[in-house]
Order: structure tokens, then sequence, then C-alpha cells
């Protein structure tokens, strides 16, 4: 059974601003699932749906076997009836109290035994390591100290789903890598499912094993997140996701080719070309190779930035009136100025017609352009 | 239909219940007086029936506004007391604000020492009753042609003081900008601090002179600042009562509000209402004007200062011959006031200022109709009227604390939460209301509104909870800011991680969101104790012998000529007001500059 599923869920406010927009949703139980989008997107109010803090204004919400919201019935459960913990993005430490009053609050307002907070604070104060930090006040910890804290709060209330909203966002990027590492061991640990909200495509790509990508409220993709990067369902979800972005080179279907830039290739069988129209090609920065000597299928481009990062070279290259961005760890190593070769070399084909979605074809073909 | 009622069940949060109680409480003690005011100039009143032929009481007339506006005397009862109160208000607020902006510069932008001493120092000339300059100065400078006896300063020159200097306009000004300078040094001084150094240091580097930077980068900053201050004194000086009431009254100089007193105590309500809608006006006026002038720029003073504190302007040699003028300005503002009181105390004979005429009689002697003025009251702190009256002040000051704080963090909460709806908007401009309401008009309402009982609620003619509920309106805005400001800067993670682990609304109140600010919300309510400790001219028209309060006592004594009983019950209420300050800041971290700021 899956852990929470979204019914035609909308949030309006006002009558003009559609927050999210008939989201429909099954997140698999035990899944570390990623809401993904820019900001604005809807991501967060929608988790703060399942966590019961907003009320959808159309659809129903279930959480494991029970109904979480649902207008008709005139029910929406609260927050603390939910079974869930939500970690916040500014950790909402209260401030006036130690790090254990902070973590035992929960199990205090639901009248546990003395006893057995001190047990459970104990066991989750170990699993964090935070166990040292238990007298102090929340002002006196690092960020990453705080955001432990802040998860131990949680944990201890035992939920069977985990929010997290935006956790790293507030984190320096070193203590984001080994966090991303730490939340996936305690996935794994716990066997929680996990929800997760980030406009950080790479926290996304590396830590889900699914991923919503979201953009003005409505639902692009859900996807394992590799799947989605491979094969984007349109336009949006190719260029959100990949660092840099992908290359779009516009162009048109004439004949069972694919026209784009001075690139010719073959539209694969079983690939519909939709309607006739300009269309654009999708090339990731390592799906291309720049070579020093022609060949069959290469265009003529020119370097115009050269940016090397120690493990990759970053080309940008001019071809006919757009600039494309390559990475490449390989020899040649270019110059700006260099008129040199450009080859394109596929793992997935991403095609989009007019509309921005990716043209369909069976699975059999996908990956084999 | 049925989603519809559902949607309504399930919108049925503890804030949106909250807000629609408050609006119609707020409603009923806020807009109801606001239009009865209004409804009251149209009227005709038991004694005003003889002045419009053929009128009977009730009736509707505009003859107030036309006798008000357009008659002979028009200009002695209402337009030359309008112009003094404003030559009042921008006299006082210019002045208040070039006193404060200095103070601010000086203790924030340069190398003067004694900082500490100034900054903490500043503040008490609010904090005492703005009406204590007014009695010290009349203590001072009073001349015999008016004041009967001669005061101190004639009394050791032997330089009779002239009436304009001792009495009117002139002295109003003075006393009051000394009493509001502090609102100045503390808004300019917080913009101040609160300027980026790096606007400054940045302007330093393309070779700006100390001047250009203090004259092109930092007045603009502080530009917001400057003019809120002058607005807030600005309408201060609008309604103000006791300070044009002693200074005033003895050489019949009105103003709006000592007018429409003189008018509500002289029968005549339709055209003291009308004072009062005059002052209603002005105030939405200033209210305006603040919104169109800083509305959009107030933001400028909150840039974070990231960068290393500015460097500080030196003073040279001139450091400390400024620092000892400032502290001596602060002191002469409390002590030489203070101490102009307590002489009057101790002086048998008022006007002879000499060893043998020394005496305690006035503190603690008994009644005597012989000795000194022969007033035949006993000492202060023997009579018992007076200390009843004191008694009463200060349960009235605890209560109405207590009850403005409560209300301020849940209109505050209501406020803060339901924003961008119209309830939350509704609610903000509502408690703000009784801030432009000129006091002795809302008592007088407040009067005319609960002296017979009205549904539910009983006669509370004469009663100790009359006054609780009028100080509790008034004093609103400010809980209310105080309120709101310190629920804003909780945010609502900190209650909504309460609610997830399922916390109840009570118990999120009681562990989260009133531990978390408790300096704050102790701040909100200090001001309206200190407040009602020296509260006259709301209060006036509703004391009854029963409940008689510090302040309104002192005025009876006053109108006597009794002053060395006014000097020392004032010098007692400002006893208990810096002492519950300093206390209040010991214990509980309090801070008055936080309640203020509106």
């Amino acid at each position: 059974m899956p852990a929470i599923v979204l019914e035609g869920v909308s949030r309006l406010y006002g009558s003009k601003v559609r927050a999210v927009d008939d989201l429909s949703l099954e997140i698999p139980d035990g899944s570390f699932t990623t809401l993904l989008g820019p900001s604005g997107c809807g991501k967060t109010t929608t988790l703060r749906m399942i966590a019961g803090l907003d009320s959808p204004t159309f659809g129903t919400i279930r959480i494991g076997d029970k109904v979480a919201f649902s207008l008709e019935e005139a029910k929406s459960l609260p927050p603390s009836k939910r079974g869930l913990g939500l970690v916040f993005q500014s950790y909402a430490l209260w401030p006036h109290l130690t790090v254990a009053k902070n973590i035992a609050f929960g199990l205090e307002v639901q009248k546990v035994g003395k006893a057995e907070i001190a047990k459970r604070l104990e066991q989750v104060a170990t699993a964090l390591q935070i166990n040292t930090l238990l007298d102090r006040y929340t002002s006196e910890l690092s960020g990453g100290q705080q955001q432990r804290v802040a998860i131990a709060r949680v944990l201890v209330m035992e939920p069977s789903v985990l929010l997290l909203d935006e956790p790293l966002s507030n984190l320096d990027a070193t203590l984001r890598m080994d966090m991303r590492a730490e939340l996936k061991r305690l996935h794994s640990e716990t066997g929680a499912t996990i929800i997760y909200v980030t406009h950080d495509q790479l926290e996304a790509l590396t830590m889900s094993t699914h991923l919503a990508l979201l953009q003005n409220g409505a639902l692009q993709q859900f996807a394992p997140p590799l799947e989605v990067y491979a094969h984007p369902a349109n336009e949006f979800a190719a260029d959100f996701l990949g660092n840099p972005r992908i290359n779009l080179i516009e162009g048109r279907i004439e004949g069972g080719h694919i026209l784009c830039g001075g690139f010719n290739l073959t539209l694969p069988a079983g690939m519909d070309p939709g309607a006739p129209g300009a269309v654009k090609l999708g090339l990731r920065a390592e799906e291309m190779r720049l070579h020093r000597q022609a060949g069959p299928g290469m265009v003529r481009v020119r370097v115009t930035s050269v940016l090397p990062t120690g493990s990759d070279w970053y080309y940008q290259v001019r071809m006919n009136h757009q600039t494309l961005t390559i990475r490449q760890n390989a020899t040649p190593h270019l110059s700006e100025g260099d008129e040199v070769f450009l080859e394109a070399c596929l793992d997935s084909l991403k095609v989009f017609g007019a509309s921005g979605k990716a043209l369909a074809m069976s699975a059999s073909v996908g990956d084999s352009a | 239909m049925l989603t519809a009622y559902n949607r309504f069940r399930l919108g049925l949060t503890p804030q949106r219940i909250l807000s629609v109680v408050f609006i119609v409480v707020l409603g009923y003690l806020v807009i109801v007086p606001l239009f009865m005011m209004l409804r009251e100039t149209f009227i005709v009143h038991p004694l005003e029936r003889f002045q419009i032929p053929g009128s009977k009481v009730g009736d509707l007339t505009t003859a107030h506004w036309t006798r008000t506006l357009f008659s002979e005397n028009a200009y002695a009862f209402f337009y030359r007391p309008l112009l003094n109160t404003l030559k009042i208000a921008f006299g006082m607020s210019f002045l208040a604000l070039a006193i404060g902006a200095l103070l601010a510069w000086l203790v924030v932008r340069t190398d003067m020492p004694m900082k500490n001493l100034i900054a903490n120092s500043a503040i008490i000339p609010y904090i005492m009753p703005s009406w204590t300059l007014s009695l010290a100065w009349i203590s001072i400078f009073k001349n015999q042609r008016i004041g009967g006896d001669k005061g101190i300063f004639s009394a050791l020159t032997g330089i009779e003081t002239a009436d304009w200097f001792a009495y009117g306009m002139f002295p109003i000004i003075i006393t009051l900008s000394l009493h509001y300078f502090p609102f100045g040094f503390m808004l300019i001084g917080g913009a101040l601090r609160n300027i980026d150094a790096q606007l400054e240091e940045s302007a330093e580097l393309l070779g700006a002179s100390r001047t250009t930077i203090l004259r092109r980068i930092v007045m603009p900053l502080a530009l917001p600042a400057i003019f809120s201050t002058f607005l807030l004194t600005f309408s201060r000086g609008l309604g103000t009562f006791g300070t044009p009431a002693f200074l005033g009254g003895p050489v019949r100089e009105f103003v709006l509000s000592t007018s429409l007193y003189a008018n509500l105590i002289g029968q005549r309500p339709g055209i003291g209402y009308i004072a009062a809608v005059a002052m209603i006006l002005l105030g939405i006026l200033v209210l305006y004007m603040d919104h169109k002038i800083i509305g959009t720029r107030r933001s400028f003073v909150t840039i974070s200062g990231k960068g290393a504190r500015a460097g500080l302007v030196g003073l040279g040699r001139w450091r400390w011959p400024v620092a000892i003028g400032v502290v001596a300005f602060i002191l002469g503002c409390i002590a030489v006031p203070i101490f102009a009181l307590a002489i009057d105390t101790v002086m048998l004979r008022p006007g002879v200022y000499s060893w043998d005429n020394f005496t305690w009689h006035y503190w603690v002697g008994d009644a005597s109709l012989t000795v000194g003025l022969g007033t035949g009251e006993p000492g202060i702190l023997m009579n018992s009227q007076l200390m009843a009256a004191l008694g009463n002040t200060m349960k009235l000051a605890v209560v109405v604390a207590v009850i403005t704080g409560i209300l301020g963090v849940l209109v505050g909460y209501a406020i803060v939460r339901m924003r961008g709806s119209w309830i939350s908007q509704a609610l903000d401009q509502m408690s703000f209301l009784p801030y432009l309401m000129p006091s002795i008009a809302l008592g007088a309402i407040f009067l005319a509104m609960f002296a017979v009982p009205r549904g539910p609620i009983p006669s509370l003619h004469g009663s100790f909870w009359l006054l609780v509920i009028v100080c509790t309106v008034s004093y609103l805005p400010y809980a209310v800011k105080a309120g709101v400001s310190a629920i804003r800067q909780i945010g609502p993670e900190l209650e909504e991680a309460a609610l997830m682990a399922g916390a109840s609304w009570w118990t999120r109140m009681r562990r989260v969101l009133i531990p978390v600010q408790k300096s704050t919300y102790f701040s909100g309510m200090l001001l309206p104790f200190i407040s009602v400790t020296r509260e006259l001219s709301l209060v006036i028209l509703l004391v009854t012998p029963a409940t008689q309060l510090a302040t309104t006592i002192t005025l009876r004594y006053t109108d006597r000529g009794w002053y060395p009983y006014t000097n020392g019950m004032v010098l007692l209420l400002i006893i208990i007001v810096i002492t519950s300050t300093v206390v209040s800041r010991r214990l509980m971290g309090t801070n008055i500059a936080k309640g203020l700021g509106g």
C-alpha cells in the first residue's frame, strides 16, 4: 500500500492563484520521494497540506489507510494524528528550551511517562550523536547541530513518514555533502518513508528513490531521478535537471531525420514525429565531444570560452546562433578561438515538440539512439 | 452548498475564532464611541436648547457646527485653540526632534564619553509624567501677577518673570519638547545603528568627506526615522492635555484638548465634541502623511549591518565638554524639575525660600487651618484621601497592564496569523483607532455609553471597572503593537512545530509563544502601567470620590492653588514610575523602547 496518496489536490489562494493545481500522486511506502521544483512551484504547500498545516481547497489526502483530508467527509485529521514528522527549513527549534527539552516536548505533550521519555531521548540522541549537546540552548549550536536536533525532535516521536522541508538550505557546502549521506543512511536504517522538498536538483538526484517534479503547482513528471534525467517528460524537466543546463538546439523533423543545428540524426523507428513544426533536440553537456579532426556527422564549431574545473573541462562553443556547453574530461585540450568539430554521442534521445512535450517512443528503442 | 459548509467547519481555527470575537468586542468599544462622538455634534443637549431657539433636547441640529465654524465667536471658540494646538505641535516636534537627533548622533556616531550613562538616562524624561515639567516650570518661574506667589527664580534673583515666559505657549512648547525628545533619541538612534557600515565605507572609498557622508548618505537613510519621529511627536502634541491645562489655564490660553474639556465641563458637549472631531481629523491627516511620505521608504533602516561598525567621528578636544554638556542637559531635565517640586513641598509659606521656612508639614503634618496655607488637610502621607487615590492608581495600573498585556498578545496573534485577510486588516486598524481619539473625548463617550445599563452590561457609572475599560481601550494600540511585533518575530514554524507534536492551542500559547518572547510582552505591559500612573485627561471625567486617582485628585489641589500637595503627589508618582521601570528592567529584561515605536 502506498504511504501517501494525493487525489486531485488543489490549493487556491483567493480565486486566482493556484499554488497547487490538481495534483495526484502516490508516494510508495518506504520510498525517499523528493518534491522538486523552482521556488513558488507549490512543493512546500504540498508538503504542508500533507502535514496538515494547510488544507487543500479541493481533493483528498490519504495517509496509510486513513483519510487525512477530505472535503466531502468534512474531515481533516489534526497534524499530530497523522503519524508524520516534519523538519522545518528553519529547524524551528524553540530558543527558550534546551536541546533535551526541545526533543522531549512532543512526548511530554502526549503525556508519555518520565522514564520512557528519558529512554527514548537517550536512544535518539545516541543515534544522531548529540548526547553531549542535550543541556545546551539551541542558540549555542552550529547549523549542523541544530539540524540534527531538529531531526531528533521528529524521530523521537517515531513517525511512519518523515517530511523534510529544504533541510539543507541553511548549511554550508561541505556540511551539506555530509548531511546528504547521513540522510540517506537515516532512510535505509529507519526504513521510514521520507518526503523531501528541495529546489536543488543535485540533492534530488543524489538522495531520492522517487522524484516528483513540479512547476506552477502542476506535476511535470514522477519517476526515479535517473529516469527523469535520461528521459525527461518535457522541456522543463530536461532543463531543470542537470548541471550545466541541457543544450536545447532548435530544428525540425524532415523525412525521418532530425535536423537540428548542423546535426542530422535518424528518427528512431517507433517514434512519433508529432505535429509538423519546430522541434528542439536536447543534448546534455556530456553527450557531446569535440574533435580537432572532422568526422562523419560532425559539425564545425568555434570555441568561445574554456572553463577548466580540475577534473573536467567545460567548453562553450558557437554553433550557428546558439551557444552550447560541453563537458569533456579527455584530450584534446582546446583554446579559445579554435575551430573544432562537434560530435553528438547520445545516451538517450531527447526531442521536444512545439508544445514542449518529449516526442513519444516505445520503451524498447528508448536507449538505442 | 455542503462543501461550502464543510469548508467553513474545517476552517474554524483558533485564530479565526479569536479574530471574530475581537472584531465584535472592538467594534463595540472602538467604533461605536467614534460614531457617538460624531453624533453628539449634531444633537441638542439639555443646556444647549436655550441657545438654539425652538429646539428640544435630542433634536438633530447643525447649529453647533455653524456656531463653531462661522459665528463671530468662532475665532475664540475654535480657530484660536486650533491655531494654538498646531503651533504647539509644530514647535515642540521640531525642538524635540532637534534635541533627540543631536543626542542620537552624539551617542551612536561620535567618540563622546559616558555614552552608557547618557543612553540610559535620556529615556527618563519621557517616563516622568509630561506635566511634571510644567508644574516644575510654574514652581520656578511663576510670577506674583498671575501665580499669586513668587517662583524660585524670582525669589532668588528678584527679577519678576514676564507673563509670556511664565505661562502660555512658550513654556508649553519648551516643557513638552523636553518631555518628548527621548522619542527622537530612541528612534533615530536605532536607525543610525542599523545603517550598514559598508554603505558609508564605500562612500569613503570614493573620496567623500565625513560631512558629505553625513549629508548625502546617513541623513537620507535616517530620513524615514526622522519623519516618523516628527509625526509621532506631532500627533502627541495634538492631543496633549496636562501641560496646556497647567501652563495655559492661568492665562486663559486654550488648545483643542483644553477647550474640549472646558466645553464638556460647561455642559456644551455639542461644541466640545467638534473639537474632538477636529483632533481626530488632524490625527488622520498625520497618519495619511506618515503613509504617503514614509510608507514605502520605511524599509530603509532595516538593512542589516553585516560590515564592521562604521568609524566614529572624533570630537577631539571637545569630547569631554560635549559629554558634560549633554549629561548636564539630561540631568537638568530630570533633576531640576524634581528638585523644584521637592522644594515647594517643604516650604511652609509658598514663595519664601529660606531655612526658617522649612517644614515637613505638607508631608506629615496634621490638618490645620492656621499653619502654612491653612488648607485644613493633613500632610500627604497622613492624608487618607490622597493615599486612597494613590492606592487606586496602583491597582488600576496593575490591572490595566495585565489586561492590555494579555489582549495585546491575543490580538497581535490574531493579526499576524491571519495576515493577508480582511479580518487581520480590520483588527489592525480597529485596535489602532483609539490612538487617534482625544482621550478626554474618549472618556466622555465612555461615560455616556456605560452610565446606564445596556443589554447584559450593568451601569458602570462611578465604578472601578469603567476606568479599567477606558484605560484598556486607550492603551490598546501600544499593547497590540507590542504583541504584533513579538508574535511576528516568533515566526509560524515555532508554533507549527508544537502543533505537529500534538500541542493544543492553549499549550502552544503557554509553552511556546509566551515564554519565547517574555521580555517583549512585559515591555508591552510596562508602558500601559506607566501611562496609567500618570493618566489625567482620559479619566478626569470618569472618576468619582470613591475612585479618585492620584492624578485627578492632584488636579483638584492645583485648582485651589495648593501646590505643595500637588507637587508632593507628583513626586511620589515619579518615584513609583522610575522604580518600577528600573525593577522590571532588572527582573524581566524589559525595555521601554520596545513598547514605544508608534
